[in-house]
């Protein structure tokens, strides 16, 4: 009955309804407008929102993100730049499909599917996350680092352009997530005797700057794009369209799920599996993939929405992010005074259900305004970048500023920014920065315990490891993520890929084609 | 995978500087307590750092023996002239907030950057300028309530003569 009223919550407080439903509709806006991203627009937010109760800030939050993930497949379609990293693969069919004056369409099946893959999503959060929380209170503290160490490893190898970059940028967050005083033995980490690093860096300062300031002066590169006008006519997809595709957009939500529910991988990355999986299980398309394909808006698209849902899982019963937002999200309950992980889902069942009911009522509100209000739409998403980019920037300073109203944060935040733009530059990918410094007390904390309950012994540690199950195979997924990356196993891949195209010859060049696009 | 990508102008210094860093760090964090033990405030510092400096060493190692990228300058693709003059914008933007307050930077800063990176008229430019920071004034200073460096515009006096006007009329 209580988590009923608590999922309710947020239908019967106006207040609560208008924030999830503003969050996303701006949410929307935030993913399709190029440069802006849902992980700068819920980093920036936190900084504006930390003074409210929990419920409204989360609501808000909730909307944008549930709204930005759909938001990008927006210019995707009709610019061909994906508005965020999980549309890259919705541009691959969308663009041509608009090309070819079709753009509303794409966009209507586009809306239709992201809110099916949004259900299945948070159902099976609302399923799942009970039962997961209850098992995770068997964990131990080593199954939490292994867990941690799995999540930075998985963001890292499979985020950017390198492994060994991944891990760099993982290591560089835990680094920077221990400056400042250790909690347990109050010895001074990486302060060089400086005041200002006594309490640590500011994370919201690292994040705004990362992901707002950074992206920002990418922006920069190429700010004379011009935007180009695509008609639209018919929106509301037929509903013999809806039911044809509906048994790929259940596999493909499933992937989502699962993806989304990984600690350290999200929508873009479901995104990108969705679609080679379409590619794979549609022998026969109406157009080839590549050339507008509406199988090839469905995956990606249920996909990135099932992540969603899929995300809050670990976050929600672990305390561990499923992406850089949700890790973000996990800053934001730390703020508002909140633990996420098992004894949440104990001692504050109410929240999770709350949530829970946000994430609907998000879902509801991004159908509504997905297939509605494209004029005005159309109108924003023009907007010039040589306004929005300067705006980027004085938000970014603003929201540094405004959390502790300390003009180091600003220049921290700066400095990260600058330091973002020449990592993004040479190819390291800054997601598992942000979750390193989220995981960093948590792994440095679990790891501590788990070594002192082993009375400070390797070996007795190595040997719990390999004999509870549950660490087993966490021990053993990250020296798989490790072993798939070293030259021997990609060799012995393409052997195998090579052999396939042999027995299977429309295969290789449909395979070809979409990794020369992405 | 680094390998096989081209090596754009100052990668190679830019990892150099990276495992520079990071060794510094190793450094630092075998200060904080050396092999005292496993669980020792300092073990997990010395293993991300040291994760940091292989990782480091094995990209520059990367980058070292890939081809330089064909026709990118470092003034071009990697450091355009707006970007360091954006870099150089903010950092006085930063400086002046305080001093200064929001109200009057932020103008400033909108001004001239738009001015700068569209090349249209300084009245365009102010227009614009003032229609977003009105908006963002409202959005963010008043209905979100964050506190922003007052300087030398006394916003928070004339914000609460106007709150009195209203409560007073009402």
């Amino acid at each position: 009955m209580d988590a009923i009223l608590a999922f309710l919550t947020v239908f019967t407080r106006p207040d609560l309804f208008a924030l999830v439903a503003l969050g996303t509709f701006a949410g929307v806006y935030v993913g399709a407008i190029p440069g802006l991203s849902v992980t700068m627009a819920v980093s920036i937010l936190i900084s504006f929102t930390f003074s409210w109760d929990v419920l409204p800030a989360i609501a808000l939050m909730i909307g944008i993100y549930m709204g930005g993930v759909y938001g990008g497949s927006r210019t995707a379609i009709l610019l061909n730049i994906p508005g965020a990293p999980s549309a890259i693969a919705t541009a691959l069919d969308g663009y041509p499909m608009a090309r070819r004056g079709q753009a509303g369409e794409a966009i209507g099946i586009t809306t239709v599917m992201s809110f099916i893959g949004g259900f299945v999503g948070i159902a099976v959060l609302a399923v799942a996350a009970p039962f997961v929380s209850d098992f995770a209170l068997s964990f131990q503290p080593r199954d939490y680092m292994l867990l941690a160490v799995l999540g930075l490893l998985l963001v890292g190898s499979l985020a950017g352009e390198s492994l060994v970059k991944g891990i760099f940028c993982g290591a560089l967050g835990l680094m920077l997530g221990s400056v400042g005083m250790d909690p347990l033995t109050f010895t001074e980490r990486f302060t060089f005797d400086l005041p200002l690093l006594q309490s640590g860096i500011s994370f919201i300062a690292v994040m705004i700057g990362l992901f707002g300031v950074s992206e920002a002066l990418s922006q920069l590169h190429d700010i004379d794009k011009a935007a180009v006008r695509q008609t639209i006519a018919r929106i509301v997809p037929s509903w013999s369209t809806v039911r044809k595709h509906l048994p790929l957009s259940m596999q493909t939500s499933t992937l989502g799920v699962i993806i989304g529910a990984l600690p350290g991988t999200g929508g873009d990355i479901a995104a990108l599996m969705a679609y080679d999986h379409a590619k794979r299980v549609t022998r026969n398309p109406e157009r080839p993939f590549g050339d507008g394909a509406i199988e090839g808006l469905v995956a990606p698209e249920t996909a990135n929405n099932a992540a969603v849902g899929g995300a809050f899982i670990p976050m929600m019963t672990l305390g561990i992010p499923g992406d850089a937002v949700t890790a973000i999200m996990i800053g934001a309950l730390f703020i508002h005074g909140l633990n996420p992980g098992p004894m949440l889902m104990v001692e504050q069942p109410d929240m999770f259900w709350f949530i829970v009911g946000a994430l609907v009522l998000a879902n509801f509100c991004m159908l509504l305004f997905g297939l509605t209000g494209i004029k005005l739409f159309v109108k924003i998403v023009e907007m010039p970048r040589t306004v929005l980019v300067p705006l980027i920037m004085l938000l970014s300073i603003v929201g540094a500023y405004a959390v502790n109203n300390s003009i180091t944060d600003v220049y921290w935040m700066l400095g990260f920014g600058v330091f973002g733009y020449f990592l993004k530059l040479y190819g390291y990918p800054l997601g598992p920065i942000i979750l390193g410094v989220i995981l960093s007390r948590l792994l440095d904390d679990n790891w501590r315990r788990a070594i002192l309950s082993e009375r400070g012994s390797l070996g007795d540690f190595f040997i719990g490891m390999v004999t509870s199950p549950l660490s087993l195979v966490l021990f053993l997924s990250v020296i798989f993520i490790f072993i798939s990356q070293t030259p021997p196993w990609k060799r012995w891949r393409q052997r195998r890929e090579a052999l396939r195209a042999k027995s299977d010859p429309a295969r290789p060049a449909a395979a070809k084609t979409s990794e020369e696009k992405i | 995978m680094a390998a096989r990508r081209a090596r754009r102008p100052g990668e190679a210094m830019f990892t150099a500087l990276l495992l520079a860093v990071s060794l510094f760090l190793l450094w630092s964090a075998f200060g904080i307590s050396a092999f005292e033990s496993l669980s020792s405030p300092g073990a997990v510092p010395m293993a991300t750092t040291f994760a940091m400096a292989v990782t480091a060493a094995i990209v520059l190692f990367k980058t070292a023996r890939s081809p330089a990228a064909k026709g990118e300058k470092i003034g071009r693709e990697v450091l355009p002239p707006p970007v360091a003059i954006f870099a150089v914008m903010l950092v006085a933007y930063a400086i002046l907030l305080e001093p200064f307050g929001f109200l009057p930077t932020s103008a400033l800063f909108l001004v001239v950057s738009i001015k700068l990176l569209s090349a249209r008229s300084w009245t365009y430019a102010a227009a614009i300028s003032l229609l977003s920071l009105t908006l963002i004034y409202v959005l963010f200073r008043i209905v979100f309530t964050v506190l922003m460096p007052p300087g030398i515009v006394p916003e928070g006096e004339i914000l609460s003569a106007i709150r009195g006007l209203f409560s007073g009329g009402l």
